[in-house]
């Protein structure tokens, strides 16, 4: 695939210089901040600010404070990982298929992660997330270098045989799963809430095993980002830049299976932030991969958080999983992006 | 080859095959009084007669029976009954054998006694669910009886076949447990099991009321649950279950809710308001453990720091099923059992 001249010539509506996109950084930072504090102030009830800064920094056995602590701060941690991860493994995917809307599930990581859930839960018996959190994790690796593998042609790797290998072998594993789940009812309710993706409920110590696989696979997504900002304007230049495609490829795929697979270990398949989110980073930054790693590390939790704030709120006291809202909140988006594709086009 | 050239010989001996077959018919058809369904399933009982026949395999005699579609005519002495959706257990608990049920769930087949799931699995599996019977193998079980109770659209859609392969008793998902054992039992002549099942109840009721007379008028309770199915970090103050019996037989003083309203979902969050409550019900398994599904709910600390559970006012009880007299009378020995834990004073 290669890129169109007429693309790279519109790299981004409001691309910016080193300094505008430095601000916008700080910007996008700060909304995230805020998004982190209204994350522990809303909830089953409204804690004053004063509440949580004591819950955080002086706590006692007063029942806010175990709220804070125990199930708001976990859950706006998970938040704002999980979103750190699916953003910036939705700019990775993109760039490697050069396609603006592909997102992280598209090599076949959800459906690796869900089958391997529901072999967990349907077949081994597995109850806990701790516990199938790393079947999610490795049914993501099996996959993808499942699909790396059949996506492979003997000129090397192929942007749009791999897409459609993780295609076919998400459709494959779906209907395994489905079969499984339908053969085990308590299996199935068990999925459910899983499936439907939710931060909701996932103890920090889900999160720290996880975290270093993150650290690598964000060091080795900054690494090939100029690799990657290389390939964009063809593999022929990329080649001609000394850039080793096969590598690139390898440590991209590499990078966004740990993000994406950790991420959806972690709360399940959360569909449309690793999509949008990278979108509009690059429509904001223009095409240079590094400015859209750093603004989808910032916008995609931003994004998560603020979803799930509204599921919070909507229809209170009940809750309405992160997953739902930002499919409810993805949909028009992605249907604008796409009416918008020139613009933001890679 | 035509008639013409038939040799004489072997035209008379396909006479005589004919007339043979013919006779065989004739007998056949004449035979077809006694009660054993025709290949086409439709019953041959026809008497009014409430007489009972001394025959150990069929009776020629009927009884009529009240259900939710209407009055039926069902067998004095069914011998082979199928009992399809929930009607399978609920029969089982009053002695009978099925020769043919509806799978249920392996989590509800593990809450039986031994010898009623040998029972159950006994019984030829007659499809996943009651309203996906598999009506071709019902049919081949020859039954006198069916006893179903699925839901009422459910039950609609296979109606008229079910009726054609022998008289259906049918009950709906909202029939009250006791009208659904008193109609289980008339239909399957199963009364005098019934008898001595609501003798046992009545007493063990009585024993609780005297016992507990002062717990019962002093004391405010709440029943909690979560299930398999729930979201992460929610559970139910629940209203529906064998807390109807604590509340509707025993008089257990439980928050007020309205007609229809089975349970109200609460956040771990939410944990801290169960404060105002002098007993916690919640659900264990037959050990005395917290059930898998509310496991969580006492692992926070939340929980543990509740004024009901320092105090030894959170109390376990096992609830192996609703809908049966067996199974609520094990319900209420766990019930009897946990409130004999509470201190003297309350």
């Amino acid at each position: 695939m290669t890129l169109q001249t007429a693309d790279l010539g519109v790299p981004g509506a409001f691309t910016a210089p080193g300094t505008r996109r430095s601000i916008g950084l700080f910007v996008a930072l700060a909304a995230l901040v805020a998004l982190l504090m209204l994350s522990l102030i809303i909830g089953s009830k409204m804690m004053p600010p004063a509440v949580v800064w004591d819950a955080l920094f002086h706590p006692s056995g007063d029942f806010d404070h175990f709220a804070i602590r125990d199930f708001r701060l976990p859950r706006t941690i998970v938040g704002l990982v999980v979103g750190m991860a699916l953003g910036v493994s939705g700019a990775l995917i993109q760039a490697l298929t050069r396609n603006p809307l592909a997102g992280p599930g598209i090599l076949g990581v959800n459906a690796g992660a869900s089958f391997a859930v529901t072999v967990a839960i349907g077949l081994l018996g597995v109850r806990d997330v701790r516990g199938y959190m790393w079947f999610a994790f490795a049914g993501a690796l099996v996959v993808t270098i499942m699909v790396l593998l059949l996506g492979s042609t003997r000129r090397g790797q192929s942007p749009v045989v791999m897409v459609l290998a993780g295609v076919c072998v998400g459709a494959v594993l779906g209907g395994a799963g489905s079969a499984l789940q339908l053969i085990n009812p308590d299996a199935f309710d068990q999925m459910r809430s899983w499936g439907a993706g939710s931060i909701l409920g996932r103890p920090l110590d889900v999160v720290w095993p996880i975290l270093p696989f993150f650290a690598g696979a964000l060091v080795l997504a900054f690494a090939v980002s100029g690799p990657l900002n290389a390939m964009a304007l063809g593999d022929e230049l990329a080649v001609a830049q000394g850039v080793s495609l096969v590598r690139t490829r390898i440590l991209a795929i590499i990078a966004l299976t740990l993000l994406a697979g950790g991420a959806t270990a972690i709360a399940g398949p959360i569909g449309f932030v690793g999509l949008m989110v990278p979108h509009v980073a690059r429509w904001i930054v223009g095409p240079d991969q590094r400015w859209i790693f750093a603004y989808s590390m910032l916008l995609a939790p931003s994004l998560l958080l603020a979803s799930d704030i509204l599921g919070r709120i909507v229809m209170h006291p009940s809750e309405i999983p992160v997953g739902i809202v930002t499919a409810f909140v993805g949909a028009p988006v992605l249907i604008l992006l796409v009416r918008r594709r020139k613009v933001s086009g890679l | 080859m035509t008639v013409t050239n038939l040799n004489p010989r072997l035209i008379s001996t396909l006479a005589l095959a004919a007339a043979l077959l013919g006779a065989a018919l004739m007998l056949a058809a004449c035979s077809d009084g006694d009660d054993t369904p025709t290949a086409t399933g439709t019953p041959a009982v026809t008497g009014t007669s409430t007489t009972a026949s001394p025959s150990p395999t069929a009776e020629s005699g009927t009884r009529q029976v009240e259900a939710d579609n209407g009055t039926i005519e069902v067998p004095a002495n069914p011998q082979r009954v199928a009992a399809i959706g929930n009607a399978s257990l609920p029969f089982i608990d009053l002695g009978g054998e099925p020769v043919g049920v509806t799978e249920m769930r392996a989590s509800t087949l593990a809450l039986l006694p031994e010898e009623q799931k040998g029972t159950f699995e006994a019984a030829m599996n007659l499809g996943p669910s009651g309203g996906e019977v598999d009506l071709e193998k019902l049919a081949s079980l020859e039954p006198d009886l069916i006893l179903a109770q699925l839901p009422t659209s459910d039950f609609e859609l296979i109606k008229e076949q079910l009726e054609s392969i022998a008289p259906t008793v049918f009950f709906g998902l909202g029939t009250e447990w006791k009208t659904l054992a008193d109609g289980l039992a008339a239909a399957g002549n199963l009364t005098d099991g019934l008898s001595e099942q609501k003798a046992e109840f009545e007493a063990h009721v009585a024993t609780i009321q005297e016992t507990y007379r002062e717990i019962i008028d002093d004391t405010t309770f709440v029943m909690l649950d979560r299930y398999a199915s729930s979201d992460p970090a929610t559970f139910v103050i629940t209203h529906i279950g064998c807390i109807e019996i604590a509340q509707d037989d025993i008089g257990l003083n439980l928050p007020e809710h309205a007609e229809g309203n089975n349970g109200e979902v609460q956040s771990f969050e939410q944990i801290g308001e169960l404060s105002r409550y002098d007993v916690i019900l919640y659900p264990v398994n037959a050990q005395g453990q917290a059930t898998e599904p509310f496991a969580p709910v006492v692992e926070t600390n939340a929980w543990q720091a509740l004024p009901a559970v320092t105090s030894g006012h959170a109390l376990g009880v096992f609830c192996p099923g609703n809908n049966s007299y067996g199974s609520v009378l094990r319900y209420l020995d766990s019930l009897d059992q946990a409130l004999a834990t509470l201190p003297s004073d309350e």
